[in-house]
């Protein structure tokens, strides 16, 4: 017995082995290719930033460095196969790490001497990576001249990284079940109220039994309502000192408040239906979802079978002070204590990536981000894309608070759960989530930037 | 230090004798004792290595440890948590190891390879199948039952969700320690029970049961000690959740180090945790100690 | 009869419970030869409806598994033989030798036991970092070179050795060195199944330490290239649960190689207690 248990397990890790090095040897072939297309620009480009391609970096002289991401690594490997095609004398290593782990490892190998030269940052992230950045040596007023969005950025006269891109929330719809409802084009709504209405619609019970969600934000209302929302009632997430947080508030408690009468008055879904409202929409469980834009590319290759449409976010009465939270995806930083020729290739590789159009314009694609890059806002690649298009119209009615501490996530989260899951009252959760917030931000640097909305009151 | 104490002590004994030791010393002393009191300093300290702040606190770490409601929550469900799974492993381990060791059963090790299965998987793995399991619309567990509860999220079933994951993955070697300890029984105390003319159950209740304490023992305290630092199966399962329902006292330090990067606090809690282990393998020695 | 029905009853229970220990692992393996969009669907099937290796071929996309399966294959190894060696030794030096200071150096040494690891691993870390092991596998193997559990485990395991046999060969002029490792060593082989099955299994899926030391790709180990698969904003089930699939094998084969001598060797250590 143990020996045929062993048998055929050693014929299974073979054929598996085997497997594994038929993929690593397809992959390398792709990559060959991919470096053979890489086209060499001759002429200088780009707005106000320009790239020359025929300034040598490091003297022409050999240099290797190295750069840290999560989980893209396509769109990475193309810009540098890009950069490394014009300076033939510099290889850049891509490192690839999860998420999660990603922002637990970063922050101690930049304290060491060892750490990337270049690694791309979330802001979320913000405060455990400024200490180790280095400023940008372009000019603020060139940054400014080719972005959207560059003051937020600005410390002290310096911009360590910029927003190459902007993401926010958008309604996703599943167009069969709208028309099995009887909706059309003309019932898409503007405002909560009719949001609402159209969710009931969508609601389809079988008895007691809930069938099909109108509107489901399981596991996700805290980034996708609560955090964002309380800009349409004109109110902040943060006290004007920009450091005390603003969620004890009317505006907050009316949001969620909102959320729960939607689940418990409305029963347009259910806090037991559906894990994540995320996964219960591509399903084909729930109809409607408000997400961001990067579960565009999630639908695209997850939920293929799933027709969808998007729509802009509703607001409370139609003339809303913002529209929505936005949040940047940053552009790379730079190790300031890496050694002076990587910091160098660093800050070249920077300024390639922002004079690049074809680069900006596959990158925001891939995160369906709205191009910050002023030059591409009306481009037509952008366009098509309909969880950008809808966005086009009202981005800066936007507001981006800076890079908020996570605690402000997970504080809400945890408040939210209370409310639904562990029968406490909205006031009590609020305040202890208000309370919580402060303390773990006690020792931040983080200042928001809210006042530097352009419509600001 | 060494002294001669048997009269056949040759040299190499002492030169063997001195490079463990001080090999040993050597060892623990830089991956244990130093780390320790570095800890332990850092434990008064306010200290974020990301900002680099390192300053000194006196005892206002630990007076939030005891003051926070949150690490009194997560110690009493880890106390929960390590009662209730302990006590499954080792009434499942020894049920099944007896049941398996007695002659009604063929195939032995067939059995004891099966439900050693889980002990060798990784723990992320299996806790990210069990959250599939748990799941309230596709998981097989609602399916199977025929249920509509949402697992891991309803505070009342959450933590019961994750211990008996735990108890799923853990049984299997208890079961193996047990059936360790009963090949291992002197075959002539149980031939004396026999011919004293003690039935199954008086045989298993006044030989075999005291006979196996070392081995429970045994089991108890690597539980112990290993369920008071677990944190994966929360981590992925249910990240505390709901609200703070399911937070154990080691997700707490992983949390407090590793996403907050508070290591001053979070050397606090660990010290403070080191204490409880400490307290209560020291009960489970006097326990067993007392009985007899 | 009544043997005959208690031992049916028994058998049918017991293989109850073995398929409830086994139907997670089945349902995993199932599941990765399914597409994400299945593994998630709201019709379940425990069997893939649509039958794709793509979780397998495309494991590549996350990582260079093989790489990873080799490097956890060797660290693992080294570990492993290490720890056997040096706890065998040591258990061999406190059991077997008597000098000053030994039971105050082996309670030292159950007391490591207990010790969390939160408490040592951030200043661990630093520790290595100012040692420059930082990427490189010294960090995973020195450290772990010594095992409080591994010189229990073995200490008890080799009093129960004969003194005769070694006092025998003192006497045939043998030296300690000898006496260690043609004589303890062989007749430990027992405990040292059962430390090799527990390193063995520990270094395989020990995930934070090696994910704190170890940057580049090549050097990465296996159980960090599990946690690969958890994006940013999805996770990659599929291919998750294929390379778990293939990541349990060496384990299972090493527990079924010693399961005999493992089973023997925990018996001798701990039942001594």
């Amino acid at each position: 017995m143990k020996r045929r248990i062993f048998a055929a397990m050693m014929a299974a890790a073979l054929a598996v082995t085997g497997l594994a090095g038929c993929g690593g040897s397809t992959e390398q072939k792709n990559e060959e290719k991919e470096t053979a297309k890489a086209e060499v620009p001759a002429e200088p480009f780009g707005d106000t930033i320009k790239y020359d391609p025929s300034v040598e970096i490091n003297d022409g002289k050999d240099i290797s460095v190295e750069l840290w991401e999560w989980g893209s690594d396509d769109l990475f490997q193309k810009v540098i196969d890009g950069y490394t095609a014009i300076h033939p004398n510099v290889s850049i290593k891509l490192v690839n790490n999860p998420w999660e782990d990603y922002w637990t490892k970063l922050p101690l190998a930049l304290d060491g001497e060892k750490g990337p030269a270049i690694f791309n940052i979330h802001n979320s992230y913000h405060e455990n990576l400024i200490n180790y950045l280095a400023p940008l040596d372009i000019p603020l007023e060139d940054l400014q001249a080719d972005f959207t969005g560059v003051d937020a950025h600005v410390i002290d006269g310096e911009v360590y990284y910029i927003d190459y891109g902007m993401m926010t929330g958008s309604v996703y719809y599943n167009k069969k079940m709208w028309e099995e409802a009887g909706l059309t084009e003309d019932d898409i709504p503007k405002t909560w109220d009719e949001m609402r209405e159209v969710a009931k619609k969508l609601t389809v019970r079988d008895g007691d039994k809930l069938i099909q969600a109108g509107l489901n934000f399981n596991d996700d209302f805290h980034q996708n309502y609560l955090l964002g929302l309380n800009y349409q009632l004109g109110e902040n997430l943060f006290q004007e000192d920009g450091k005390t947080p603003n969620i004890n508030t009317d505006a907050m408690k009316q949001v969620m408040q909102m959320l729960v009468d939607m689940y418990e008055v409305d029963g347009v879904g259910s806090k037991d239906f559906g894990e994540k409202g995320s996964d219960s929409f591509g399903q084909g469980q729930s109809a409607m979802v408000i997400q961001w834009g990067h579960y565009y590319n999630t639908l695209k290759t997850t939920w293929s079978d799933i027709d969808f449409g998007v729509f802009e976010i509703p607001t409370f009465d139609g003339n809303p002070y913002a529209y929505n939270r936005y949040n940047g995806e940053s552009t790379f930083g730079i190790n300031k204590n890496a050694p002076e020729d990587q910091q160098a290739v660093a800050q070249d590789f920077v300024k390639y990536f922002l004079a690049n159009d074809e680069a900006q314009i596959e990158f925001n694609l891939a995160m369906s981000t709205f191009p910050a890059k002023k030059s591409l806002a009306e481009n037509e690649k952008i366009l098509e894309n309909p969880s950008l298009r809808v966005l086009s119209e009202h981005i800066d009615h936007y507001i981006w608070p800076g890079p908020m501490p996570s605690t402000m996530e997970t504080s809400l989260k945890k408040a939210g759960q209370d409310i639904f899951f562990n029968g406490v009252d909205i006031d009590t959760a609020f305040a202890e989530a208000q309370e919580n917030i402060i303390k773990d931000m006690k020792n931040s640097s983080f200042v928001s930037v809210e006042n530097l909305y352009a419509y600001a009151e | 230090m060494f002294k001669k104490t048997h009269p056949l002590q040759s040299k190499s004994e002492i030169i063997l004798r001195n490079i463990v030791v001080i090999a040993m010393v050597i060892f623990f002393t830089v991956f244990l004792i130093v780390p320790i009191g570095i800890a332990f300093a850092g434990s008064f300290h306010e200290w974020n290595p990301l900002s680099g702040t390192y300053n000194f606190l006196g005892l206002e770490n630990y007076k939030e440890v005891f003051t926070s409601g949150l690490f009194g929550k997560s110690m009493l469900n880890t106390v929960i948590f390590s009662v209730v799974v302990i006590i499954f492993r080792v009434g499942l381990g020894l049920g099944i190891a007896y049941a398996i060791y007695s002659a009604l059963v063929k195939y032995k090790s067939f059995f004891r390879a099966v439900y050693y299965m889980p002990v060798v998987t990784p723990m992320v793995a299996v806790a990210f199948v069990w959250k599939f399991m748990y799941n309230p619309q596709i998981g097989t567990i609602n399916q199977i039952f025929g249920l509509d509860i949402n697992w891991l999220m309803n505070p009342k079933t959450a933590l019961l969700a994750v211990m008996v994951m735990t108890i799923w993955k853990d049984f299997g070697y208890a079961v193996v320690m047990y059936m360790a300890g009963l090949y291992s029984l002197p075959a002539d105390a149980l031939e004396a029970a026999k011919v004293d003319g003690a039935n199954a159950w008086q045989t298993f209740r006044y030989i075999t049961l005291p006979l196996l304490k070392p081995m429970t023992l045994f089991v108890v305290i690597t539980s112990i000690i290993s369920y008071i630092q677990a944190y994966v199966q929360i981590l992925i399962m249910t990240e505390g959740g709901p609200g703070t329902a399911t937070y154990l006292a080691s997700y707490i330090i992983y949390d407090e180090a590793f996403v907050k990067y508070n290591f001053g606090y979070a050397s606090a809690l660990s010290f403070v945790l080191f204490v409880i282990t400490a307290v209560f393998t020291w009960l489970s020695f006097r326990v067993s100690g007392t009985e007899e | 009869m009544r043997r005959k029905i208690s031992a049916v009853v028994l058998n049918v229970l017991l293989l109850l419970l073995g398929v409830v220990t086994v139907y997670p692992f089945v349902w995993m393996l199932s599941s990765s030869f399914k597409k994400n969009s299945e593994i998630m669907a709201l019709e379940q099937h425990l069997l893939p409806q649509v039958f794709t290796l793509d979780n397998y071929v495309n494991m590549n996309a996350h990582f260079n598994f093989l790489r990873f399966f080799l490097n956890s294959l060797v660290v693992t190894l080294v570990v492993t033989v290490l720890v056997i060696y040096t706890s065998t030794l040591c258990g061999f030096v406190l059991s077997k030798y008597k000098f000053r200071g030994r039971n105050v150096l082996f309670g030292f040494v159950l007391s490591t036991m207990m010790i969390p690891w939160c408490v040592t691993i951030i200043p661990k870390y630093s520790m290595i970092q100012s040692f420059g092991w930082m990427d490189s596998y010294k960090a995973l193997i020195i450290p772990a070179m010594f095992s409080g559990f591994g010189i229990f485990m073995m200490k008890q395991h080799i009093s129960s050795l004969p003194d005769e046999i070694l006092e025998a060969a003192r006497i045939d002029g043998a030296n300690e060195f000898y006496i260690f490792h043609r004589i303890v060593f062989p007749m430990a082989k027992n405990g040292i199944s059962s430390i090799a099955i527990f390193q063995f299994l520990w270094t395989w899926e020990d995930f934070l330490w090696p994910y704190l030391v170890i940057n580049s790709q090549e050097k990465q180990l296996l159980a960090v290239g599990l946690k690969m698969f958890n994006g940013q904003y999805s996770t990659d089930y599929g291919a998750l649960f294929a390379a778990t699939a293939i990541s349990i094998v060496p384990v299972l084969l090493i527990y079924l190689f010693f399961q005999k001598q493992f089973i023997a060797g925990i018996a001798a250590s701990a039942v001594k207690g």
